[in-house]
């Protein structure tokens, strides 16, 4: 039985042959330099980087350093870390996926019956896990109305087309000559971009455009609603996805729903608070932030958060230098832990 | 291998940025937070002395790297420790 040590660019693997392979596989990426897998490893084998010292400058070492000679991969490291990024295989299956182990119950998934394709959801993930493919209707079949302008009248002014807010009007200017002593060759409405707004019949100075809005004259009625569907599909890429809310909160339509894998209490001691912003830097979730003043005279409170958002992993509170930040782990989501060995474990990371 | 403070006395311009900038002297002390030097009892990370950054206690140091983003010229660092 002999343990190794793999380290490929920042990603670690502690691999241990014998009767049963087991491999412990840590991806740098993901990492939020939390501190539960040091927090819950009961042979004190991982180390975690500070998190102050990885977001703010360059380092070329991983977020947690994996002793191999200390490690049994006995996989509580990779049960407890809310964000994927460790993971150990037994046999070349995640342990996560065996009944045996308790797996933290977190998801984050949006309903494609009740999605509108808005993007708050895509914007707002702090992760950027959420990818919202959307497919748009064609504008000319959401107008209708008609168009013409009478070339004999127009004098190539190009005020229609430099107005047009939907370029749609294209005049061929050109250098006059003495054979054809005319400014444009031609001007060319794009049917297809006009949306009737009717700002170039307003503008033309000579009266040459002859245009009407159908739908302002008579409703829509010859509006095809099919024709104004919005198609997409969403995605949610749950390797990078840290379960904080957002998109659950954000959604103005109800779609996402989130399950997060701890519950608990964040405290912020503002006297204490430096205002370093290593926490808001740290926090993988967005929920930490330096308000602004609203007015001259006025103070905001020093650092806000908002428990929305907060997992309650303790990036945070590991990344504070001064102690000014609190985090109570009250109750782990998981599936059932079979073990009192593993209880236990799981218990000594919801205290302080 | 450990992550650390660590000082480059030949780099410092002395300009002080790291000393008022770090939140655990400004913790320990209002004149630090308020851009001054410490007084004599106060107990802080770095200082600078004579125009030359001078570590006095590293054991206080959280590791935030708030310090080393607000040195001009390099001079302090959070780097890997012999």
């Amino acid at each position: 039985m002999e343990t190794t040590e793999l380290i490929e660019g920042k990603d670690i693997s502690v691999e241990r042959t014998g009767e049963e392979e087991r491999k412990l596989e840590f991806k740098d990426a993901l990492c939020a330099s939390c501190g539960l897998c040091e927090k819950i490893c009961p042979v004190s084998a991982i180390e975690v980087t500070p998190a102050g010292a990885m977001v703010r400058t360059e380092q070329d070492v991983s977020k947690i350093d994996i002793d191999e000679n200390k490690c049994v991969l006995c996989g509580m490291c990779s049960c407890i870390c809310p964000f994927e990024a460790l993971d150990l295989k037994i046999g070349g299956e995640s342990i996560k996926d065996m009944e045996e182990y308790p797996s933290l119950l977190k998801s984050a998934k949006i309903s494609e019956d009740t999605c509108i394709y808005c993007k708050a959801c895509e914007t707002a993930c702090p992760q950027d896990a959420i990818t919202i493919a959307r497919q748009l209707p064609e504008r000319a079949k959401l107008v209708s109305g008609e168009i013409e302008i009478d070339k004999e009248t127009c004098v190539d002014c190009g005020i229609c087309e430099e107005m047009c807010p939907a370029d749609a009007i294209t005049l061929e200017h050109k250098f006059p000559s003495s054979d054809d002593p005319t400014v444009s060759s031609d001007i060319i409405v794009d049917k297809d971009k006009c949306v009737y707004c009717l700002v170039c019949k307003k503008a033309c100075p000579v009266d040459a455009i002859k245009a009407v809005c159908r739908i302002c004259s008579y409703g829509d009625y010859d509006i095809n609603p099919e024709d104004s569907e919005i198609v997409g599909s969403s995605y949610i890429d749950d390797e990078l996805c840290v379960n904080c809310g957002w998109c659950q909160e954000i959604c103005p339509v109800d779609a996402a729903e989130v399950t997060k894998p701890f519950e608990g209490t964040l405290t912020l001691n503002q006297d204490l608070c430096q205002g370093c912003e290593t926490c808001v830097m740290a926090c993988p979730c967005n929920v930490l932030s330096f308000p602004q003043s609203t007015e001259p005279g006025k103070k905001p409170e020093k650092l806000h958060k908002d428990e929305k958002y907060c997992i309650y992993c303790g990036a945070c509170q590991k990344a504070c230098p001064v102690g000014a930040i609190d985090v109570e782990r009250t109750k782990i989501n998981s599936t059932p832990v079979r073990s009192k060995s593993w209880q236990k474990a799981f218990d000594s990371v919801k205290t302080k | 291998m450990p992550i650390g403070l660590k000082l480059y006395p030949e780099l410092c311009h002395g300009c002080g940025n790291c000393v008022i900038a770090c939140p655990v002297n400004s913790a320990n002390s209002p004149e630090i937070a308020g851009g001054k030097g410490p007084t004599d009892d106060v107990e802080v990370i770095m200082i600078v002395e004579d125009g030359e950054i001078t570590m006095r206690n590293s054991g206080l140091c959280g590791k935030c790297g708030t310090c080393a983003e607000s040195c001009p010229v390099d001079a302090i660092r959070l780097e890997e420790l012999e």
